[in-house]
C-alpha cells in the first residue's frame, strides 16, 4: 500500500502540474479580440491613407492599425482628454480633415504633418498632439531620457524599422480591402477586425537577457590618480530593463532585442561582443576630429549625462571616488 | 611768404596728415591678421561639472605657485574669481535660470587682441597657431593690456618689488608646439573644453545646437564677439520648458547670466583706437617739420627786415654825417676853425639827441 500512496501523490502532483500550466495560459484561449472601449469607438481602427484623388491602384504607404483602446486608457491614466487628438473636439477620424493632399476643412493640414508632425505650432484654444509629438514626449520620461533624451537623437532612431512599428498590416487583408479603405469604403465592422487583427499580431520587445553580457567590467585602460573602476554591467542592463519593463510604448518601439545596448555601445552594429570603447575614443584627442571625446571624457560623458537624464541622485558629478578610488600610493592632491 | 601763402601751405599740409591717417585705420584689420588654420577651444558650460581638474593642470604644466586652498575644495568656486597672475584660469559657479552651471575662465586668445594694441612695448603678440603669447622682457608695468582686455584676463604680479611682469594664460603655446595639448584641455573628464582648428570648432559648436536646440543658447559666443575669439564658449539654455514652442521668446540673457559681456560687440576692441592712435607718428613725424619749417621761414624773414632796415638806417646816418661834414667845411671857410668846432659839436649833440629820442621812442 505503501507503494501505492506514492503513486497516488505522484499522480496527484502531476494533475496538479498540468492545472496550474492550463491555468497559467496553456489551455486559457488566445484573445481573439480587444475589449470594448469606454467611449465606444472602436477598439482598434486601421487608418487609411485616404485621399480626395482616385487611386485605383491603392498604391500607398501600408496603413496604421490603431490600436486605441490602449491608448485611450492610458489617456484616462494620464488624466487627458479626448481632445488632445480630436482637437476639433468632435470625435471623427483623423482623415475625415486632414487627407493625403490635404483639404480646406483640415486647413491645409496633410495627413502626413497631421500624424508626424515633431513640433506642433501653439494655439490659443488647445495644442493637438500628432502622434510623433505626443511620442517624443513621452522621451523625456526619466525612465527614457537616459537614452532618448541626449545620446540617441531623433535622426539615429527615425529609422525604417521605426516607420514599420505603426505601419503595418495583416496579412489577411485583400488588396480589395486595401482598396476600398483607401476610397473610405470599408464597412466599421471589417475595418476593426482587421485593425484588432494587426494590433494583436504587433509583439512586445524581446530583449536580450542581461546574463548574456558581463557581470562586472574593470575599466582599467586609464589609470592615474585613481584604482580602476568595477561598473556593474549586469545591473545597469537589468536596472533599465526594469524601469521600461511595462512601458507598452517602448515595448513596440525597441524591435531589436540589442536596442538597450546601442545607446553605449553606439556608432557599431549591435553584437554580444561590441567594440571596446579604446577602440574608437584614443587617450588623447586627434586636433583633426576635435569631436570626438577621448577615452576619458568618453566615459565620463557617457556615463554622467545618462545618469542626469535619468535623475540618479548619487552619485554626484565631482564625487570622483564613488565610482574609483583614490590610488593610495600617490596619494590625494 | 606772406600769410595767404602760409595759411594755404597749412591747409594742404593738414588735408595730406588726414588723408594717411585715414588710410592707417583702414588697413587696420591686417595689422593683426586672422589666421586660418589657427587652434581654438570650445567650453561648453552644459558639460563643465566644476571639478577644477583644468585649474591644477594649469598649475601644473606652467609651474605656478600653489594656491592657498587646495584644488580639490571645490566650494571656491561659488565665489566670482578672476584670473590673476598665479591663477591662469579659474572655474566659477553661476545661476543660469535656477540652476547651477560652471564656466571657465581664462585668455581667450581674440583674434585681433586688444592687449597688443594697447601695450606700445610690442610684449604681446598672436601667433599664427591661435595663442596670443606675451614676452615681459620689454615690459615696462604700464598695465595697459589689462585696461584694454576686454575679459579683464591679464593679471599683474602685485607682489614683486623688482620687474613685475604682466602674466596670463599662454595656451600652452610651449605645449602646442611639442604637439601636445594644453594642460587644461589633456586634464578635462568631460571634454568641457573641445580643442582643435578654430574654423573646426564653429562648426562642432553648431551642430551641437542643432542636435540639441532646447539645451543650447543658439549663440557662439566668441565667434564674432570683439572680433573673434579663439576659445569660444556655448551656453546652456537651462530653465527652458520641454519641448519649448517656437514663438517663445527664450529670455536670451543666459551668456549674461555666465557672467560674460554680451555687449563687445563684432569689431575687435582695438578698430575703436587704430584710427586715433593711428594718427600719431603722422602727428609726431609730419608737425614738427610742418611748423618748425613755418618758424624758419618767419624767423629767416624777420631776420632779412631787420638787415634790410639797419642799412637804410646806415644810409641815412652817413648821409646826416656827410650833410653835417660839408655844412662844418663851408662854415670854416666862411667863419674860421672856430666856429666851425662850434657848429660841428652843436650838429653832433643836435643828432644824438635826435637819435635818443627816436630810440626812446622805439623803446616806448
Amino acid at each position: 500500500m505503501r507503494k501505492g500512496t506514492i503513486l497516488l501523490l505522484l499522480a496527484a502532483m502531476a494533475f496538479a502540474g498540468v492545472t496550474c500550466l492550463s491555468a497559467l495560459g496553456y489551455a486559457s484561449p488566445q484573445t481573439n479580440t480587444l475589449e470594448p472601449t469606454d467611449s465606444g469607438a472602436p477598439s482598434a481602427i486601421v487608418m487609411f491613407p485616404l485621399g480626395e484623388k482616385p487611386n485605383p491602384e491603392a498604391s500607398a504607404m501600408a496603413p496604421v492599425a490603431f490600436n486605441h483602446l490602449i491608448h485611450e486608457k492610458w489617456m484616462g491614466k494620464a488624466g487627458k482628454d479626448c481632445i488632445v487628438c480630436h482637437h476639433t473636439g468632435d470625435p471623427v477620424a483623423c482623415a475625415t480633415c486632414h487627407t493625403v493632399q490635404g483639404s480646406a476643412e483640415g486647413g491645409f493640414v496633410t495627413l502626413y504633418t497631421a500624424m508626424h508632425a515633431q513640433k506642433v505650432a501653439p494655439r490659443k484654444e488647445g495644442t493637438p498632439a500628432s502622434c510623433v509629438s505626443c511620442h517624443n514626449k513621452q522621451l523625456a520620461n526619466r525612465n527614457c531620457a537616459g537614452c532618448h533624451k541626449t545620446l540617441v537623437k531623433d535622426k539615429k532612431v527615425q529609422n525604417e524599422a521605426w516607420c514599420v512599428v505603426c505601419h503595418t498590416k495583416t496579412p489577411e487583408m485583400t488588396k480589395k480591402q486595401m482598396e476600398a479603405g483607401i476610397a473610405g469604403k470599408l464597412p466599421a465592422r471589417q475595418n476593426e477586425a482587421l485593425a484588432v487583427k494587426t494590433a494583436l499580431a504587433r509583439k512586445q520587445a524581446d530583449y536580450w537577457s542581461p546574463m548574456k553580457g558581463p557581470y562586472k567590467v574593470v575599466i582599467n585602460e586609464l589609470q592615474g590618480k585613481y584604482e580602476p573602476c568595477v561598473f556593474n554591467h549586469r545591473h545597469h542592463v537589468a536596472s533599465l530593463m526594469e524601469r521600461i519593463k511595462d512601458n507598452k510604448l517602448a515595448g513596440a518601439f525597441h524591435t531589436d532585442p540589442a536596442t538597450l545596448c546601442v545607446t553605449c555601445h553606439h556608432n557599431s552594429p549591435a553584437s554580444v561582443n561590441p567594440p571596446k570603447c579604446v577602440s574608437c575614443h584614443s587617450k588623447t584627442i586627434n586636433p583633426a576630429e576635435p569631436d570626438r571625446p577621448s577615452l576619458l571624457a568618453a566615459y565620463h560623458l557617457q556615463c554622467m549625462s545618462c545618469h542626469a537624464d535619468m535623475k540618479v541622485a548619487r552619485p554626484q558629478k565631482t564625487d570622483c571616488t564613488t565610482c574609483h578610488k583614490l590610488r593610495v600610493q600617490e596619494g590625494g592632491k | 611768404m606772406n600769410r595767404r601763402k602760409f595759411l594755404a601751405f597749412l591747409g594742404t599740409a593738414g588735408v595730406t596728415s588726414a588723408i594717411s591717417t585715414a588710410r592707417v585705420a583702414e588697413a587696420a584689420p591686417h595689422t593683426f591678421p586672422y589666421y586660418e588654420n589657427s587652434f581654438g577651444v570650445l567650453h561648453d558650460v552644459t558639460r563643465c561639472i566644476g571639478c577644477r581638474r583644468c585649474e591644477a593642470a594649469c598649475q601644473e604644466v606652467n609651474h605656478l605657485p600653489m594656491p592657498d586652498k587646495p584644488f580639490t575644495d571645490l566650494a571656491v568656486t561659488e565665489t566670482r574669481r578672476r584670473t590673476t597672475a598665479y591663477a591662469w584660469t579659474v572655474v566659477n559657479k553661476y545661476e543660469v535660470n535656477g540652476q547651477p552651471f560652471f564656466r571657465k575662465l581664462q585668455c581667450y586668445h581674440c583674434n585681433d587682441p586688444a592687449c597688443a594694441a594697447a601695450c606700445f612695448a610690442k610684449c604681446f603678440q598672436k601667433l599664427p597657431n591661435g595663442a596670443v603669447v606675451y614676452d615681459g622682457s620689454q615690459c615696462v608695468g604700464c598695465r595697459y593690456c589689462m585696461v584694454a582686455c576686454p575679459f579683464y584676463v591679464p593679471g599683474f604680479q602685485y607682489d614683486l618689488a623688482w620687474d613685475p611682469l604682466v602674466q596670463k594664460c599662454t595656451f600652452c603655446e610651449k605645449r602646442l608646439k611639442e604637439g601636445k595639448l594644453p594642460g587644461c584641455v589633456e586634464a578635462c573628464p568631460v571634454d568641457a573644453i573641445t580643442f582643435g582648428k578654430r574654423s573646426d570648432l564653429i562648426k562642432i559648436a553648431r551642430a551641437r545646437i542643432a542636435a540639441n536646440p532646447e539645451k543650447y543658447v543658439d549663440y557662439v559666443y566668441g565667434e564674432t564677439d570683439a572680433g573673434g575669439t579663439a576659445w569660444m564658449v556655448l551656453a546652456p539654455r537651462a530653465g527652458a520648458v520641454e519641448n519649448p514652442p517656437d514663438d517663445l521668446a527664450v529670455t536670451g540673457s543666459e551668456f549674461s547670466q555666465l557672467g560674460m559681456d554680451t555687449h563687445l560687440g563684432t569689431q575687435p576692441m582695438s578698430e575703436y583706437t587704430y584710427g586715433a592712435l593711428g594718427a600719431v607718428p603722422m602727428i609726431v613725424a609730419f608737425w614738427p617739420v610742418v611748423f618748425g619749417g613755418a618758424y624758419a621761414i618767419t624767423k629767416r624773414r624777420e631776420a632779412m627786415n631787420k638787415a634790410a632796415m639797419e642799412k637804410v638806417k646806415q644810409k641815412a646816418k652817413d648821409g646826416i654825417v656827410e650833410a653835417i661834414d660839408a655844412a662844418v667845411r663851408k662854415i670854416e671857410e666862411t667863419e674860421g676853425p672856430g666856429a666851425a668846432d662850434r657848429a660841428r659839436k652843436a650838429m653832433t649833440e643836435a643828432l644824438k639827441d635826435h637819435e635818443q629820442k627816436d630810440s626812446g621812442h622805439g623803446e616806448e
